[in-house]
């Protein structure tokens, strides 16, 4: 049983230069798995380490249950660490890396041997036990490392992007791995990584950062669906949303969005928070599978004038690079995998207007 | 057909570089040879025919060398001043070295500076004062003068090697431990010292040569025949028996030996740990 | 470097944050780390500088008797001590020709190993031996080899052919600082063909390769490829040899004592002689050869490094 509570939380180096980390506030039910998800140098490792207790806090509160951690050493917190690189003690065998922890919070010798044992043999390491971090796969030390957190058996799990330093295909089975054992163990969990895909496929929720601050946070596929701001939209989804310049506008009471040459009627939308950019510039933004090379029955299409730039069939489905004849801007459109197009082709792709996203070239939130 | 005659002009053309690696093979291992041969021969023999093989070898000449002079007391004495000092200057270095390369605090480069500046102090420069100061404080002739200041002046090269690996040390691996509830000096003699473990060993025999072939500090800084390191008792033997070759010979094969002995089966830690400033 | 690199192999990405305040520690967590060393090392390196330096410009006799001088030692030094500009004049001989046959041999033999001789990896061993031999053992060694009854040097040419040549090599001064020389490098020779010989396996064997492929010959792969690529190696390796020979001592007191006729007579064994052996009983005037002759292998240091270092940045 453990809640995390990160409330106005900030860290700053130098007095000198922007903080690090400014003001993140969120709470982590006990069991959830939550990410903090952002490029690199967003200030989530750091927000992490503040909680594990390895960074000084510079303002806000870090609280476990309620109790506020601030002054609360590192060890004393309870807390289990898995690092990028690992961390393995190269020296020891991985039963000692597994026991080293242990042995200084005056667990008795045998309940020791006990946890290492099972822990290895959860995560298959038992013929391992004997051997030096060296003589271990990428793989394997890596369950090593969760191994040595699984052990302790701690109140909250922290995660520094730990499978970072794996291949792309084991990369893949540890996620579901690592997974797996979380929801079995059930410990209180915070992931930091860079990779939307581990983002999406194993929060419970994320929580995106950008330049030291929270952005949003939510469900993965909420936040897909919903991303509030342009940040958020083009760093969920690969290919990322396509964003374009364009104008909003009333026509005979219809709500209306003008680019690349064309006025799209925007259907399924609430005109009320609209009312303000009447007239105003708005960027567009539009998923590229929510593009389509013919339009197909039963939603509310528009089509778009385009040349094809470049054609990248990927097997189970195909990459569009187009320019726009409207306004010359480029758009990715990930469409089925028998198109028939050509680079140099004209056509007109379809769109679906139901899925249009706009946001405030100012603020760049999203206007919902 | 043709790789045929490749492979023999090959060989010709290669042939100046064998001869010039054979000729400077004998250069290097030739005198330690003719040591080898003398030092079981008399000087009457030697003087007779000086290049001459050892018939019938005088292995007694070993056991009258270690018996008749203070060898065996020079040789310990070179044991406890060497082993002591690579003692001290190893965990003192390794120490400094941690801190150094794993703390952020004002002055830290200055301190770095302060301490590696001793790499370019020369041994004159210090040997008068020394002289004067181990006067001053009651360690002059005496062994434990020599460990002193043989840590001292071998602390800078110490932590310039160790502090240059210790930095490499992902942090990581010190954010673990301190999860672990290690304390500072936990992590230090846990973490540091067998992760570090490669480097301790090339800065140890790195010392300990430089220590064990010593000769200008202890020539000055010793003055009793019971005092004298491994150095200072070949020079004095070599003295005391001028004239007699022979025994001088096996003298320096009793100083060589161990050497040759000891690089027969660390030959890469040794060459390692003696470049271990210059290779990067 | 190489160490290192191998063993940290292992633990993949190197995840070096570069910020972080968990590397900071309390004031005595630091005191208690430094202080053995910086004890040790302000009271047995850094006091006696200074005190060197504070005797330098004293006469300093037997029963505590200090003098100030003011600078008479080094107008004395520099202006009526005719056996010390003759040590000036031996150690310079001795540091550039040393240094230059040192660093260069060193060359020539790590590219003879380099080449693939026969056995190679035994030979490196065995050319290696010298450097870890103390100077007495090398000194006395070369001491016989150059003795004129039955030294090997003579022994040679009078097998040679050569008996006219035959010389007492340590007793004639024209001929002593020469040979002192020849041991000198013979037993340094095999660090610097080992410094080499680890940067030339350093060395990217894609560009060896292309300049295969380039059909360079040996002497112009030597000229153009691979002396240009090592050298960052030469001149660290010719900085390191210079201040070591402009300290020479062990070998050169063993072997000779610097005569006959101060004609091996170096500075570092003038100022040995001026303090313990001479019957002047001042370690001031010696203090003083021993501060001005660090100041010049600072100066020495200073303008090498800046002349040879300026190209320095060689990516590869």
């Amino acid at each position: 049983m453990a809640v995390i509570t990160v409330d106005q939380l900030s860290k700053r180096y130098d007095s000198t230069v922007a903080p690090a980390v400014k003001e993140v506030s969120f709470t982590v039910a006990d069991r959830e798995f939550m990410v903090l998800l952002g490029p690199s140098g967003c200030g989530k490792s750091t927000v992490l380490r503040m909680i594990a207790g390895l960074e000084p806090i510079t303002a806000g509160t870090v609280s476990i249950d309620g109790k506020v951690m601030n002054q609360v050493p590192a060890k004393a917190r309870d807390i289990a660490m898995v690092f990028q690189s690992y961390a393995l003690y190269p020296h020891m065998k991985v039963y000692d890396n597994l026991a080293f922890g242990l042995r200084r919070r005056g667990i008795a010798v045998g309940e020791i041997d006990r946890r290492v044992r099972a822990a290895a043999a959860k995560l298959g390491l038992t013929e391992f036990l004997q051997r030096k971090p060296h003589a271990l796969s990428g793989g394997q030390r890596q369950r090593v490392a969760l191994g040595r957190a699984i052990v302790r058996d701690p109140k909250v799990f922290l995660f520094d992007e730990p499978l970072s330093n794996l291949d792309a295909a084991l990369r893949v089975t540890t996620r579901n791995e690592l997974i797996k054992q979380q929801r079995e163990i059930g410990t209180t969990s915070i992931y930091v990584t860079h990779d939307q895909v581990e983002a999406m496929t194993m929060g419970d929720r994320i929580c995106i950062m950008n330049l030291g601050e929270m952005v949003q946070i939510g469900r993965p596929l909420e936040v897909y669906r919903n991303p509030a701001d342009t940040f958020v939209a083009r760093f969920l989804g690969n290919p990322p949303m396509n964003l374009l310049q364009g104008r909003f506008a009333i026509d005979d009471g219809r709500a209306v969005a003008r680019f690349a040459g064309r006025g799209v009627e925007l259907t399924k939308r609430a005109t009320a928070s609209l009312t303000g950019y009447i007239g105003r510039k708005v960027i567009v933004g539009i998923r590229p599978e929510d593009l389509y090379e013919t339009p197909h029955a039963g939603a509310s299409m528009a089509r778009l004038p385009a040349r094809v730039a470049v054609v990248e069939p990927l097997g189970a489905e195909t990459l569009l690079v187009l320019a726009l004849e409207g306004s010359g801007e480029e758009l990715i459109a990930r469409i089925g995998r028998d198109t028939a197009l050509r680079s140099g082709d004209r056509f007109e792709v379809a769109l679906d207007t139901s899925a249009i996203h706009l946001f405030d070239p100012d603020t760049t939130k999203a206007i919902v | 057909m043709v790789a045929g005659m490749r492979f023999g002009f090959e060989q010709i053309r290669r042939l100046p570089l064998a001869l010039f690696v054979l000729l400077y093979t004998v250069v290097t291992g030739g005198p330690f040879l003719w040591v080898a041969t003398m030092s079981l021969r008399t000087t009457s023999e030697i003087f007779k025919d000086p290049y001459g093989y050892p018939s019938p070898a005088h292995w007694e000449k070993f056991a009258d060398a270690w018996t008749k002079s203070n060898y065996h007391t020079y040789f310990w004495n070179s044991v406890v001043v060497v082993v002591i000092a690579v003692a001290l200057v190893t965990v003192i270095g390794a120490m400094a070295a941690h801190c150094l390369a794993r703390y952020r605090f004002r002055g830290n480069r200055l301190m770095r500076f302060l301490i590696l500046s001793g790499l370019v102090l020369p041994p004159q420069l210090l040997i008068l004062a020394l002289f004067q100061i181990l006067l001053d404080v009651n360690l002059y002739n005496t062994l434990t003068g020599l460990v002193v200041v043989y840590v001292a002046t071998h602390i800078a090269m110490t932590v310039y090697i160790l502090e240059g690996f210790f930095m490499q040390i992902p942090q990581d691996l010190f954010d673990a431990a301190r999860m672990d509830g290690y304390s500072d000096f936990e992590i230090f003699w846990r973490v540091t010292m067998p992760v570090g473990a490669p480097a301790i060993f090339t800065t140890v025999t790195l010392n300990f040569i430089i220590l064990w072939n010593e000769f200008l500090f202890a020539v000055v800084l010793l003055t009793d025949d019971d005092k004298r390191t491994l150095p200072l008792g070949i020079m004095h033997f070599m003295g005391s028996h001028q004239l007699d070759v022979g025994m001088v010979a096996t003298g320096l094969m009793i100083a060589i030996l161990p050497v040759i002995l000891i690089y027969g089966f660390f030959s890469e830690t040794m060459i390692k740990g003696m470049t271990a400033g210059a290779v990067r | 470097m190489s160490i290192s690199t191998r063993f940290w192999g292992f633990f993949g990405r190197n995840s070096a944050k570069p910020e972080t305040d968990a590397r900071c520690a309390g004031l005595g967590i630091l005191v208690a780390f430094l202080a053995p060393a910086l004890l040790f090392y302000a009271g047995f390196a850094i006091y006696p500088v200074i005190r060197t330096i504070y005797n330098s410009f004293h006469a300093i006799k037997p029963h505590g008797v200090v003098e100030f001088v003011g600078v008479s030692n080094f107008t004395t030094l520099l202006f009526a001590d005719a056996t010390f500009w003759k040590a000036v004049g031996n150690t310079a001989l001795f540091t550039i020709v040393a240094t230059i046959l040192d660093v260069f041999g060193g060359l020539l033999l790590a590219l003879c190993l380099f080449a693939r001789a026969p056995f190679a990896g035994l030979l490196r061993v065995v050319w290696f031996t010298p450097v870890l031999m103390s100077y007495v053992v090398v000194g006395v060694i070369w001491v016989w080899i150059y003795d004129y009854d039955w030294g090997l040097a003579n022994a040679i040419l009078r097998w040679l052919g050569l008996g006219a040549f035959e010389q007492s090599w340590l007793g004639h001064p024209s001929t002593a600082l020469w040979s002192v020389l020849g041991a000198h490098v013979w037993k340094w020779l095999g660090f610097n063909m080992i410094v080499f010989l680890a940067a030339l396996y350093a060395l990217p064997g894609e560009v060896l390769g292309a300049a295969e492929l380039d059909n360079c010959g040996w002497v112009a792969k030597l000229v153009y490829i691979i002396v240009p690529m090592l050298r960052a190696t030469i001149v660290n390796l010719l900085v390191l040899s210079f201040i070591g020979k402009m300290m020479v001592f062990d070998l050169i007191w063993i072997m000779t004592g610097g005569g006959p006729l101060w004609s091996t007579e170096t500075v570092s064994t003038y100022v040995y002689k001026r303090a313990f052996e001479w019957n002047t009983f001042d370690l001031g005037y010696p203090s003083a050869i021993a501060v001005l002759w660090f100041v010049i292998i600072l100066a020495f240091i200073a303008v090498m490094t800046q002349l040879l270092r300026q190209r320095d940045k060689l990516e590869f």
